[in-house]
């Protein structure tokens, strides 16, 4: 089974899911770490997972990733402020984090990863990123962003912008691979569908670790082979669940109209959505096939669907679908500049 | 809900299943996986073929055909060689390798037939129905309970309905749909006046055994909105779910993994509604950022007039309902 160290940067709805899913799994909590700014947040994380290591503070991140190899080194990041640490955590140290699970929102991971850049490039963990519109080769620069101005002597170049590329002393193939996974909000109750895509630097162990955090919670994890793809699995699942609870609502306000009170209306349209996903689920008929096997020719069934097809009901899904992808697509542009080609040096 | 007897509380009362299509199965399925004693069902169903599969499914179940086999399923049989004569005279066949061929008189009467069929069918057993006084409950769509009632009056004089010196057999009508058949079904219920509370909780607990929600409505008009939520509702869900498919195949992605990704994403939220106490407007907003991916998808589909072209379909599915109920009921009383 799975053991590795993981450090979840940013400890919000998505990385909480993840790691409770894994823990429910037995995952070992001693070898999860998570940082989060808000104390609140942390507080919660103490009372809900007791044990588990939280950090926050200007360098909890580092922290998180590089580990700790002593109490004494740990204390003395305290007593500088650096970084503050759960108490009643299990242990006060930690091996580095051989896979990193970028959890922060979309607009903060390029100062995040930037600042990691260093640390990364040395350490070489997987880098997993949840982070909707964020490229991977996004990614890859703000990693080398850090670690050049790191490793460069003279003062830090100003940036004046995602379209000027900092001058990079570091390659590449020196980076640590990046997987990005676009999961959605049913995780949050275990029942995931998520989509992922690895640079082609990825290890097929690394991707399977990928896979197996996300099957955590996840009853549905798939790959794509480009990258442009993920921008689709938004537009499927990840925006996807906002297009049923929208349908579901149409229903239930449907039979209110028709004279039934909310909560039945409610009761039952909930139920048959599931009742239809888990028919599709465990027949091997397609959902065209599904659909005519139940809809008997003049009846209550075929009178609904006769008036969606003429109402346009598949052109308006289809529409709804591409609006949300090419919105995921220009999302990229806007948080990160426009895509980088894949065989241009860092 | 689901009920939440223990199995001794549960209703254990000889069970006759008038038609064993795969309604009927799922439901007598559902109940011997439960434990319900295999002994108190008996299936009558006219095709030889279908009896044989319920034989070979069910092992040691009593499944009977011909000519006299519902009255039979309803009335017990009084003796061996009663039912004996009957399977020599050919008016009977049964299950050689039923546990029995000795079955008591049926306590309740799922009639499970085709909405075409079920007027003969009731006619046919009026007598035995009269005499014995079972629950009956219908599953048959667009049947109303009035009709059955009627149907069930066969031969009676109105005087001596009116009079009361003849009772009819307590209605229960029943829209369950498809899902049943994975275990996950939604049923919508409506019982006559007449019916005890005991009567309703026994038609709850058998619907419980394949639906994981079952709602009561207080008038029977309202299983015509049942059919168009719950009972053609799967059907919608399978459309949604192809269109989905079909976007992403369009935008390049493999139909496999659309497949896939989209049944699961309907799992899912449908699984997040039932867990939250939110209402779904809630919900969705929770999961809209502005201006984000989610936002630009629901933009479209409210610019597409999406809540109104699903009104119109439940609303369509609502009135045929209604049209069928006057085409299969006759005239009322």
């Amino acid at each position: 089974m799975l053991q590795s160290r993981l450090a979840f940067i940013g400890g919000g709805n998505m990385a909480e899911a993840i790691l409770g899913g894994l823990l429910a799994c037995g995952y070992p909590l001693s070898q999860c770490v998570v940082t989060e700014p808000l104390q609140a947040r942390c507080e919660f994380l103490h009372s809900k997972y007791p044990g588990l290591q939280v950090l926050s503070g200007p360098q909890a991140n580092i922290l998180a990733v590089n580990g700790s190899e002593s109490s004494s080194h740990t204390a003395s990041l305290v007593d500088a402020g650096s970084v503050h640490i759960n108490p009643t955590a299990a242990s006060d140290m930690f091996p580095p984090a051989e896979v990193v699970i970028l959890a922060v929102k979309p607009q903060v991971l390029r100062g995040v990863v930037s600042d990691l850049g260093e640390t990364l490039h040395q350490r070489q963990p997987l880098v997993i990123s949840i982070a909707a519109g964020i490229e991977t080769s996004a990614i890859a620069r703000f990693m080398a962003e850090g670690a050049s101005s790191s490793l460069s002597t003279s003062s830090a170049i100003a940036s004046t912008g995602p379209e000027t590329k900092a001058p990079v002393t570091v390659q590449a193939q020196d980076l640590p691979p990046v997987i990005r996974v676009m999961p959605n909000t049913p995780a949050l109750v275990n029942e995931g569908a998520t989509g992922l895509y690895a640079t082609p630097d990825t290890t097929p162990s690394q991707r399977k670790v990928a896979e197996s955090l996300l099957g955590a919670v996840s009853k549905q994890v798939s790959w794509v082979n480009q990258e442009s793809l993920i921008d689709t699995v938004t537009g499927i699942s990840g925006s996807g669940p906002a297009y049923f609870f929208l349908m579901m609502e149409a229903m239930e306000d449907a039979a209110v109209k028709l004279g039934m009170d909310r909560e039945t209306a409610k009761e039952l349209t909930i139920q048959t959505c599931l009742g239809a996903a888990k028919m599709a689920q465990s027949s091997d008929d397609d959902l065209k096939t599904l659909r005519v096997k139940v809809t008997s020719p003049q009846g209550t069934t075929d009178a609904a669907i006769k008036t969606f097809e003429k109402g346009g009901f598949r052109e308006l899904v289809a529409e709804s679908v591409k609006a949300a992808d090419s919105r995921s697509k220009s999302l990229a542009v806007e948080l990160c500049g426009p895509s980088i080609g894949k065989d241009s040096k860092l | 809900m689901p009920s939440t007897m223990t199995q001794q509380e549960q209703h254990q009362g000889r069970l006759a299943f008038i038609g064993g299509g795969n309604m009927a199965e799922a439901i007598l399925g559902g109940l011997l996986a439960c434990g319900y004693p295999l002994s108190q069902c008996v299936v009558s169903e006219p095709i030889q073929a279908r009896c044989e599969f319920l034989q070979s499914k069910y092992p040691g179940l009593q499944t009977l055909s011909g000519p006299h086999a519902n009255r039979l399923a309803v009335q017990g049989s009084k003796s061996s060689s009663s039912t004996q004569s009957m399977i020599q005279e050919g008016t009977i066949q049964v299950n050689a390798t039923a546990a029995s061929t000795d079955f008591a008189p049926a306590e309740v009467v799922i009639l499970a037939v085709k909405p075409q069929v079920l007027r003969s069918v009731v006619i046919d057993l009026a007598p035995a129905l009269r005499s014995l006084q079972p629950l009956v409950i219908s599953i048959a769509a667009g049947i109303e309970t009035s009709a059955i009632g009627r149907f069930m009056a066969d031969g009676v004089d109105e005087e001596a309905l009116t009079a009361g010196s003849v009772k009819l057999p307590p209605v229960i009508r029943v829209m369950p749909n498809t899902p049943a058949l994975v275990l996950e079904g939604a049923a919508g219920m409506y019982a006559t006046a007449d019916t005890t509370a005991e009567q309703r909780a026994v038609a709850e607990s058998l619907m419980a055994a394949v639906s994981k929600q079952v709602s009561w409505v207080e008038t029977e008009s309202l299983i015509d909105t049942v059919t168009g939520i719950s009972g053609s509702g799967p059907a919608y869900f399978f459309l949604m779910m192809e269109a989905m498919e079909e976007a992403g195949v369009k935008l390049g992605m493999d139909r496999a993994t659309a497949k896939a990704l989209t049944i699961q994403t309907c799992l899912g939220a449908a699984k997040m509604a039932q867990l939250s106490s939110d209402d779904l407007e809630t919900l969705r907003i929770k999961v809209t950022s502005p201006q984000g991916t989610t936002d630009a998808a629901i933009k479209a589909f409210e610019a597409g007039g999406f809540r109104d072209l699903v009104q119109k379909g439940v609303a369509a599915a609502d009135a045929r309902s209604r049209t069928l109920a006057k085409e299969l009921g006759g005239a009322k009383l």
